[in-house]
């Protein structure tokens, strides 16, 4: 899904309720994450985020203006 | 006359001729004699100067020293007066006292009134009214925001920047063996399965009673158990009951539940109520079920069917709670019994249990998906002895038989039933499919929570069938014991474990993905082999398990962490488990 840059999602392949959630909470993980990496280091900067747990893998791709978000289930 | 051998000169000649320094001598001895002159003519007053002298200085002299003398003398002689530290007496001052004097009441009455209310009457009448209505409005479902066009160029420049990263990862992944065998544990495991509590009813223990039911109560805290006996073949009056203990609570004593209710006849099943902690549903040895409170002791009976027509003429095997017919808050209980009757109970006021649909298995109208053998004559019923709803098709069950086939059944089946017991809501005909028997009568079905296709059936030939919906014959038939086996559950957390009771005296649990073909887990339940009767898994709590046997005893058995957290492929794998339908 695609997410703007106040969290409101955009474009979707998922149903409504399951976006919204989604969309809030990657927001807001990816905005701690881009001021974590620039607190580190000044000169640094987020480029791309994943979260893997047990049941799949999420990818988040930061941008100034959008993120967008994918969720894969991993083959083992 | 001079005397001899002074200087002193006795000169009268002049003697205002004052010589200043004279003779000492002389002068002396002149001295001498006016001081000793004077001195004899002081005492008095100023005296004159008597003598006449040849020396008028002498008497000048002496005349000085005599008023010098005089004057003290005279100094010392005042009038007498009072000095400043005498005594002196001064008046007294004092108040007369006023001790048992008569002080004077001093007082004022005063009243005071309010002044009269004034009232009035008057009618009062509306004279016109509007009807509105009041509706509370659903929430609105969420909604996407709408995005204005402009953002259209800067949202495909967007994408087109980063799709090539995203779709890189995505084909690592597919790739990746990075996180092969890595799983996190975030809570402390357990490793083996411990028995937590044993509880027990003595009174109904020393009845020689078994344990018929087990429930576990919707919050996961309260497990009861209904006593009875499985091996009776006879009507029995004996009285047996339903005791509930509540795992929760402090102090609590595992021979004293916290609540015992007396029912005049064997209890066959239990059921707690899918949202009210409370209330409990039975079935009884005689037909009937009733529902309890075991909150209130003294007065534990809701509702109960009571031995009419309506009723069931054979021992009931199985309730279950589902939700009322209108989607409200209100539920019925499906009741299931030997005499092959499936009926729905609503309770109404006044402690009545009413039905308010049935259905009726016979033997004509079972589908015929698969030989089965003929019945003897005459018989046309076919009792049901097991049923376990779907989570996924609220109107769809699986009734397990006496004849050892389950049945797919569904509620909203249309079918008169072909059945000459009397009732009062026409009986209809619910089996739509058969599934290939077991050896013998069917004790429990249980359908996957997490595949709509899947249920498994344990019977007395000792073995679990698990069915697939798709097909008649079953997907495996696995073992488990050489007697028989009383309950199968699935276990709510872990698609591919379940449990299984079995007339050994063990509680044996099942994880297909590591193997199928033994336990993983078997859990010696008593000692002596007596059977275990029923079992439940706890679905608040998951990691506990209720098994209840023949000795009367209930043992709430914790599980290792294993059989509780579900592991990362497992829905794949009962898919893939359930996709092996033989064409």
């Amino acid at each position: 899904m695609v997410v703007n840059a106040e969290g409101i999602p955009i474009r979707t392949t998922l149903d409504n309720s399951t976006t919204v959630q989604y969309a809030g909470l990657l927001h807001q993980l990816t905005m701690k994450a881009k001021s974590t990496v620039r607190d580190i280091d000044p000169q640094n900067d987020l480029t791309f985020l994943r979260i893997r747990s047990k049941k799949h893998e999420i990818m988040v791709a930061p941008d100034k203006e959008y993120l967008l978000i994918a969720i894969q289930n991993p083959c083992e | 006359m001079p005397q001899a051998g002074s200087l002193c000169v006795w000169r009268i000649q002049n003697c205002l001729t004052f010589p200043a320094f004279r003779s000492g001598g002389a002068g002396a001895k002149v001295a001498s004699d006016c001081a000793g002159a004077g001195v004899g003519g002081g005492g008095g007053a100023v005296s004159t100067v008597t003598r006449a002298q040849p020396w008028q200085l002498c008497r000048a002299g002496s005349a000085g020293a005599e008023a010098l003398a005089s004057g003290g003398a005279a100094n010392t002689e005042r009038p007498e007066r009072p000095g400043p530290l005498q005594d002196e007496t001064l008046g007294v001052a004092s108040v007369p006292s006023q001790w048992r004097g008569v002080q004077g009441i001093r007082g004022e009455t005063k009243s005071c009134q309010t002044a009269s209310t004034a009232t009035a009457e008057a009618p009062a009448q509306t004279r016109k009214h509007v009807d509105a209505e009041v509706q509370t409005e659903a929430p609105e479902p969420v909604s996407l925001q709408p995005v204005p066009q402009c953002d259209g160029p800067r949202l495909v420049a967007f994408l087109r920047r980063v799709e090539a990263m995203v779709t890189r990862e995505l084909n690592k992944n597919w790739q990746s063996h990075a996180f092969d065998g890595f799983e996190v544990n975030w809570s402390e495991q357990q490793q083996t399965v411990t028995c937590l509590h044993t509880l027990g009813y003595p009174p109904a223990q020393g009845q020689g009673l078994h344990v018929t039911g087990v429930s576990w109560n919707t919050t996961g805290s309260v497990v009861a158990c209904a006593y009875g006996r499985l091996d009776d073949g006879d009507w029995s009056t004996l009285k047996s009951f339903v005791c509930a203990w509540n795992l929760d609570r402090r102090g609590l004593n595992p021979q004293q539940p916290s609540a015992v209710v007396e029912v005049p006849s064997a209890v066959m099943c239990l059921a707690f109520h899918p949202t009210q902690p409370s209330h409990v549903a039975g079935g009884l040895y005689n037909g009937e079920v009733l529902v309890w409170d075991v909150s209130h002791p003294e007065d534990p009976l809701l509702w109960r069917t009571g031995l009419t027509d309506d009723a069931h003429t054979d021992p009931v095997y199985q309730v279950v709670w589902l939700p009322g017919p209108q989607h409200g808050h209100r539920f019925q209980v499906l009741s299931v019994a030997a005499d092959g009757k499936v009926l729905l109970w609503l309770a109404v006021g006044a402690g009545r249990l009413q039905l308010s649909a049935g259905f009726a298995l016979a033997v004509q109208q079972l589908p015929r998906s698969t030989k089965l053998k003929k019945p003897p004559r005459g018989e046309t019923e076919v009792g049901a002895t097991a049923v376990a709803f779907s989570s996924f098709d609220p109107s769809l069950f699986v009734l397990g038989t006496e004849g050892g086939f389950p049945l797919k059944c569904s509620l909203a089946a249309e079918e008169p039933a072909l059945t000459r017991m009397p009732s009062s809501v026409p009986l209809r005909a619910p089996a739509q499919f058969t599934f290939s028997p077991h050896g013998g009568p069917v004790y429990s079905v249980s359908c996957s929570p997490f595949h709509r296709n899947l249920f498994l059936s344990a019977g007395t030939d000792g073995h679990v069938h698990l069915y697939s919906m798709l097909q008649a014959q079953p997907l495996t038939s696995l073992q488990l014991s050489h007697k028989y086996l009383f309950a199968v559950r699935w276990s709510p957390v872990r698609p591919l474990v379940f449990a299984a009771a079995s007339g050994e005296g063990d509680v044996q649990l099942f994880d297909l993905q590591k193997s199928s073909q033994k336990p993983t887990v078997s859990i010696k339940q008593t000692q002596d082999e007596s059977p275990v009767y029923c079992l439940e898994f706890n679905r608040q709590q998951t990691q506990l398990l209720a098994a209840g046997d023949a000795k009367g005893v209930v043992k709430v058995w914790q599980l290792s962490s294993e059989f509780t957290e579900q592991g990362p492929r497992e829905t794949e794998d009962l898919d893939q488990l359930a996709a092996e339908v033989a064409t």
